[in-house]
Parts: structure tokens; sequence; C-alpha cells
């Protein structure tokens, strides 16, 4: 069972380091394949913090891994930094607005037992 | 003294001690500021074509073919390179008739065209660290985006009009749809729902009209705008999470700004996030009327169809300078430009290189290699390279580009 979430795309300061020294590293994909998620929506889907979670929309299709959030409660809501892995999900379908939704990705959330997406894989997906 | 070119506040403080291959000792780096450092010494490009390593003539001589040979080109990337390079690069977009697009198309674009218009008043970060006593973070997380922009001009240091700094004399107010590192260090922070800055803004333009507010904690938005109205001196520092909230409404903000303005002073300085995104938008207004999202095909056409997002579908060779587009934008765009004829002129690897035909390695600006830039507030800054190398700067391999074709 899924769950519908609206994912918000941020800036980190630590994954934008790492992005800096490598976008190839561990480092950079363990900071990019992460979402950060409402401690009520982590229940409903059984997760545990650091549990991996699938992603899916019309765009595309994603596993990374949930972060429970100590903030405020936030049902509903997730955030993710801008990377190559938020950006599968995000519509082109721009027309005359030219941005497109970075801060407003709809997806449907499951647990999952799938590893998480490689930057391997996302390049794969790029050339094809 | 060196400037860091790792984001648009451009720190001129900067000392750093080198040993071999990595940074021995440095002053004043913000973590960011570190990460930029370091890439020097990881991840460098190679000249290549197809994939294969060549040398740096051949590369140079393979991309003036593809894009003397491209019926539709598209040329962008640009903010982070110096006003030098830009000035070369938007030569080069009128020799081959092609696209010019930047990063500002998707990102601050929209408010920094109304700031260098004269549509919304702005001013200096000096003039902010000097007499601001109220600084607005809306949508934007400088603690994150801009880690020293609160230390050296907004909220903690002592300016000529404001000696008591944050412990007495500013506010720091934070609107956000989440509790982001800045917002936990300020003085007043107010969370909204994803897209209600309209609503927000209407508020409290109503509180100002005289009338009840009909959105949030009417107390504390009273409170708000009673602290707004007592300033002496605002500055509203609008960052990417206002601009997609209000992307076709932004005269909302127009409107606030103008009644603020109103009661009391205040400015608005857009949270650019490269360090010469505005420099080239300054280039593009004086060169076009336009700050982005120009054709030169026939003239000078600006529109939609000529932004990077919009482009990267249509045309069928592209030159990217200095960007990673195919990490930074929707996945079906990125890979409409992997699969065109790409160009790629950068310091280091990235997604873009690594799907690009041609690959031309160039020194990293600010670092490698000297120029000019414009400060996200539009104060110009000079520097100088701080590390020897052989490696071209962007201005000259697109120079070479322009001689070649």
């Amino acid at each position: 069972m899924g769950i519908d979430l609206r994912i918000i795309t941020f800036r980190d300061i630590f994954q934008y380091e790492a992005g800096k020294k490598s976008r190839f590293s561990p480092e950079f994909q363990n900071l990019s394949a992460q979402i950060i998620m409402d401690k009520d929506d982590m229940v409903q889907l059984g997760l545990k913090d650091g549990q991996n979670v699938c992603l899916e929309n019309e765009m595309s299709k994603i596993v990374v891994k949930a972060i429970q959030t100590d903030d405020e409660p936030h049902p509903g809501l997730a955030f993710m930094t801008n990377s190559p892995w938020s950006n599968q999900l995000v519509k082109d379908n721009i027309n005359d607005r030219i941005i497109p939704d970075f801060k407003a990705i709809l997806v449907q959330a499951s647990a999952s037992n799938e590893s998480v997406t490689n930057l391997a894989e996302l390049l794969e997906r790029l050339r094809h | 003294m060196a400037v860091c070119t790792g984001c648009s506040l451009l720190c001129e403080d900067i000392e750093v001690a080198l040993k071999t291959g990595a940074i021995e000792k440095a002053k004043n780096l913000c973590r960011k500021g570190q990460g930029h450092f370091q890439a020097l010494f990881s991840d460098r490009t190679v000249p290549s074509v197809e994939g294969g390593e060549t040398s740096l003539d051949q590369a140079i001589e393979k991309a003036a073919n593809i894009l003397m040979n491209a019926k539709d080109p598209l040329l962008y990337g640009w903010s982070n390179s110096s006003l030098e390079a830009q000035k070369v690069g938007i030569e080069l977009a009128k020799k081959l008739e092609a696209k010019i697009d930047d990063t500002s198309s998707f990102c601050q674009g929209q408010l920094l065209e109304r700031v260098l218009k004269g549509e919304l008043p702005s001013c200096t970060l000096d003039d902010v660290r000097n007499f601001a006593d109220v600084s607005v973070f809306w949508g934007a997380d400088p603690s994150n985006s801009h880690p020293r922009h609160l230390s050296r001009f907004s909220y903690y240091p002592r300016g000529s009009k404001r000696q008591k700094g944050y412990e007495e004399e500013r506010n720091c107010v934070v609107i956000d749809v989440r509790k982001s590192s800045t917002a936990k260090l300020c003085s007043d922070y107010f969370r909204i729902p994803p897209g209600g800055d309209a609503e927000f803004a209407e508020a409290i333009i109503a509180i100002l009209d005289g009338k009840m507010p009909r959105f949030g904690d009417k107390k504390r938005m009273i409170g708000l705008a009673s602290i707004f109205k007592k300033a002496d001196f605002g500055a509203i520092f609008p960052g990417l999470g206002l601009v997609y909230s209000l992307v076709q409404k932004m005269e909302i903000f127009e409107n606030l700004v103008a009644r603020l303005n109103d009661v009391s002073n205040y400015k608005v300085v857009p949270m650019v996030g490269h360090y010469n995104m505005r420099g080239f938008n300054e280039l593009m207004l004086d060169e076009t009327g336009y700050i982005n999202q120009i054709s030169f095909k026939n003239g000078v056409h600006h529109g939609s169809e000529n932004s990077v997002t919009m482009a990267a579908k249509s045309s069928d060779a592209c030159l990217v300078v200095g960007s990673d587009p195919l990490s930074a934008l929707p996945f079906v765009i990125a890979r409409s430009l992997a699969k065109s004829q790409l160009v790629v002129i950068d310091p280091r690897r990235s997604l873009t290189t690594d799907a690009a035909k041609v690959v031309i390695p160039s020194a990293m600006s600010g670092l490698e290699s000297g120029g000019k830039a414009v400060r996200m507030d539009g104060v110009r800054i000079s520097f100088e390279p701080i590390f020897e190398s052989n490696l071209l700067s962007d201005e000259e391999i697109l120079t070479r580009i322009m001689e070649a074709i």
C-alpha cells in the first residue's frame, strides 16, 4: 500500500559540498538519494528510519532512503535535495511557465525491498 | 586575499595555503567554499571527442565544427563564467545566430529582471550591513545556500548604523514551508503551506491597509506587520521558494514591496545562486533589452521557446559552459540534451561531460583564471587566479572556437 506525497526540493550544504568534490562519489549519492519524511507518513508505510522507499509517478520510478524528520509534523509533505534523483520525478510539461515544478513533485510512495537507485542506472536512463 | 567564486556572495577575504593536492590551511572559507576549492583536486576533465581522449586543438576544432553545422544551436550555462567569457559567449551566439540562455531561466530570473529594470527597489549588501534593521528571508535558506550571508551582511555583523547587531538592533524573519537551518537561527519564523506565499503577502498588505488578515495566526501576522512598519531599513531576500511559488503571480510580491515602501524603506536583493549569474543577465540586458532566453536568428528575439527548458528539446546542438544541466534539470529535458550534439566546456567531470560528444577542459574560474563578476547585489568584483595552471580560461576557449568558426 502506498501514500501520496508532495516532494519539495531544497538545498543542503553537505550534499552540495559532496557534489562539488565529485558527482560520482558514494557520499553525493547517499546525500542525494534520500527523502526526508514525516514520522506519521513513515509509520503508515511501515518504514523505519533509513529503510528504502519507492517513489513513483508518470515520469519515473526511483528507490531512495527514507529519513525521519525531527522537525514539526508535515504529513503528506516530504523533502529531497535537488539532484539527479529528484529530477527523475519532475514533470517536463512546463508550457509557458518555463520553470519546472521542482517544488511540487507529486508521487506515490511505498515501502521497497529494492536497492537504492544508483547513479550508473540514472546515467543509463539518460542515454536511452 | 583571494575571492571565492563558490557562490554569488563572492567573499573577498579568503586566505588559503596549499600542499600537494590539498588545501593545507584556509581562513574564512565556508563549507560551500571549501567544497569549491577542493574541487580543484578531483574529477578534472580532459579533452575528449566521442568519449576518446584527444588533444585540446582537436576538441576545439570538433566543437567549432558541430556548432557551425548545427541548424538550431543553443548556448547555455554562463553563470559560472567571468564577465569577459560571457561577453565572448554572447558574441559567439550572435555569430552562430543561436539561442542563448542561462540558469536564471529557472532560477531568480523573474525577480532579477525586475530589479535590473528598476521595477523593484534594491540596494547593496553593504547597505544591508550598515543600515538594515529587518532582514527577511522568504523561501530562502542562506545557511545552506549562502553560508556567510548572515555573518557578513544581514544579521550578525556590526554596521555603521547598526553597532549592536542581532542582539538588539536587527530582526531576522524567515518565511518558509519548513523549519530550515536559517529559521532555527533567526528571531521570527513563519511557516506557510506550500504555495501559500501569495496569501501570506496579501495578508500583510491587508494588515497594512488596516484590515484583518485572512491567513495564518492573526496575532502573529499583525505582530509581523508591526515589525515591518517600525523598520528604518528593511531588506527582503527572496529565494527559490518564493520565486517558484509566485511564478505567474509576481505582481503580488511587487504590490507588497510597494506597500511596505509606503510605510517604511524596503529593498529587495534576490538570492542569486551562481557566482556570476547576475553578470550574464546584466550583459544580456545591455545587449538585447532582455536578461535571458534570446534567439539571434535573423535579429533579436526573446521568448520562452529560447529557454533551456524548452530549447533543449528542439535544438540539434548545445554548447554548455560551466554548468551541469543533466544533473539540474528534469530527466526528460536532460535526456533531450544528452541526445543532442553536446559540447561542454568545463573544468570538472559531471553527468553532462559524461554524455557530451566533445569535452573541453577549462581553468576553474576564480581559482585558476581571473576576471570580473557581479555579486548578487550588483557590486562588481575583480579576481585574480590564485593557483597556477596551464589550462585555458572559458574566455580563451570561446575565443578560439569563434576564430575556428
